[in-house]
């Protein structure tokens, strides 16, 4: 067991130091929805009650999924450099191996969303009601940046290429963000778009991040088991895909 | 150390492995050498676990082949230094802070490494990544050690240093298996030989126990006519043939023994 840990906090702290001399998709994907929360939230609010919880999750949402490309990039990487197989050949099982891969990816998801939310609430206006609400919305990132750290291994196990993860994350998220209300939202899209928001994982994570700002335990945490299981059968694909025994990668 | 029976590997219709068995003992450098598609990389990939046999069984020590490391080629973090390289293949390995210093010394001084060691490996040369690679695989002196074409591409001062960290290690006592096209690599290591044919192993010996009956080539020049070549077991009797019928004044006489190129050519076919 000791052993197992020590491997794993290698890994990890090998690829916290990969992922420090790579920070650009990060700072791209903090500042960008920052520029954005500031410039619409004077239109959420004059829109709609509640404008600034709604572009403040609602971009959150959009580039917390955008940054799936930040896990995608890390796993995919291993495959294209052939690192991959290098550790495979190492003492370290496979859940070491994604362990030790995915918790800095992991913690880069959890700071850019809580870098988000703690602008959100100092310069938009967006604050959680009261210490509960700020509980909720701590378990509400913890699900979500795992539902999505889970999205993007899995994502990369089956990508070819950088081009092709670029392509998927992009388009994706943008489409799965926007069914799911983080642009505008549902109560505004048309009546026959509306019954399909809840296919989307991004309706889930705003229902979630928006219950949980107004410190509804319920609401926050059906939304939380949805993404759960989601991510749970993501991560399962993810697993097999990257540890079965099947020979050196090839990609292309 | 390695004992391999009866491997077989498919992949869909293609038969990558065809019942390959093949032991290596302790202290032994085994050369694996055969035409690209002969199986050797695929026969290592089984043996570090890579992949599943579809039949037939490998050990390494007595024990499924979790004691072999494998350099299987080029695979480095082109933004990690070499010493972040060497510190996480230890720290996997299980090494830790005595133990590990003491390694990654060994192998730096072994494979040359020192100029380059705090620079990210992307910086550096083909030859300098290659020495980084192999060093990762030497690092905790394993009992079983693979090593896939780990010359391909190196310069001289790669190839040596890195020949020369294997002879020390089979003399410590490791077994040894060097899939390679260079032939003279393996006659430098003194390596015994393995040729391996459609996923077979189709010869097995000493580079002397495998050249016996290959024929030597005897080349002999005369003034005033045309060089003669002939191949042939009895290079002694032929020489002294063609040297009643040499024309003129000798210019030129070569006896080429059989070599380990003779060997593969005559046997890989």
């Amino acid at each position: 067991m000791t052993d197992s840990l020590l491997r794993i906090a290698a890994l990890a702290r090998h690829n916290a130091v990969l992922r420090r001399r790579d920070p650009g998709q990060f700072l791209s994907y903090l500042v960008m929805p920052m520029l954005l929360m500031s410039v619409l939230a004077p239109v959420f609010r004059r829109a709609a009650a509640g404008g600034s919880a709604q572009v403040v999750t609602g971009m959150l949402v959009i580039y917390s999924t955008l940054a799936l490309s930040i896990v995608g990039t890390a796993t995919l990487a291993e495959r294209v450099w052939h690192t991959w197989d290098r550790l495979r050949v190492t003492r370290a099982g496979g859940a070491e191996l994604l362990l030790g891969k995915t918790l800095p990816a992991y913690a880069v998801l959890l700071l850019q969303q809580a870098a988000l939310l703690t602008y959100g609430a100092v310069v938009v206006g967006a604050r959680p009601h009261g210490p509960a609400a700020c509980g909720l919305l701590a378990v509400a990132v913890a699900v979500w940046s795992a539902t999505l750290l889970a999205a993007g291994n899995a994502l990369a196990a089956v990508v070819r290429s950088f081009g092709e993860l670029g392509a998927a994350c992009d388009i994706g998220a943008l489409a799965f963000a926007t069914l799911g209300g983080a642009l505008v939202p549902t109560s505004m899209f048309p009546a026959w778009l509306r019954p399909a928001a809840p296919a989307s994982p991004g309706y889930w994570a705003l229902s979630m991040l928006q219950a949980a700002m107004r410190g509804d335990v319920h609401r926050t945490l059906v939304p939380a088991a949805v993404l759960l299981t989601a991510g749970l059968a993501a991560s399962a694909f993810a697993v097999r895909r990257l540890t079965r025994p099947r020979g050196r990668t090839t990609l292309l | 150390m390695l004992h391999a029976d009866g491997v077989t590997k498919r992949f869909g219709t293609a038969v990558a492995l065809d019942g390959l068995s093949l032991d290596v003992a302790a202290g032994e450098i085994a050369g694996l050498v055969g035409h690209n598609g002969a199986g050797k990389s695929t026969f290592v990939d089984v043996v570090c676990g890579l992949l599943r046999p579809d039949a037939g069984t490998v050990r390494v020590g007595g024990r499924a082949p979790s004691a072999a490391r494998a350099d299987i080629g080029v695979a480095l973090y082109p933004s990690a230094t070499a010493a972040e390289h060497l510190a996480l293949f230890g720290r996997l390995a299980g090494l830790r802070r005595h133990a590990l210093a003491a390694a990654v010394a060994e192998v730096v001084d072994a494979l040359l490494l020192t100029d380059f060691l705090d620079r990210r490996v992307g910086l550096l040369s083909g030859g300098q990544q290659r020495r980084v690679q192999a060093a990762t695989a030497l690092l905790h002196r394993p009992a079983l050690l693979l090593l896939d074409e780990p010359t391909a591409g190196a310069d001289p001062q790669t190839r040596e240093s890195l020949l020369a960290a294997l002879r020390r290690r089979a003399a410590d006592g490791a077994a040894i298996l060097y899939a390679t096209h260079y032939l003279h690599e393996l006659a430098d290591l003194g390596a015994t030989i393995a040729v391996a044919r459609r996923g077979r192993i189709i010869a097995r010996g000493t580079s002397a126990q495998l050249l016996v009956g290959l024929p030597s080539e005897v080349r002999l020049r005369a003034e005033g006519a045309d060089e003669v070549r002939v191949r042939t077991t009895d290079p002694a009797g032929a020489l002294t043939a063609l040297l009643d019928r040499a024309p003129g004044t000798l210019r030129e006489v070569d006896i080429r023994k059989p070599s380990l190129d003779d060997l593969y050519r005559s046997l890989a076919g």
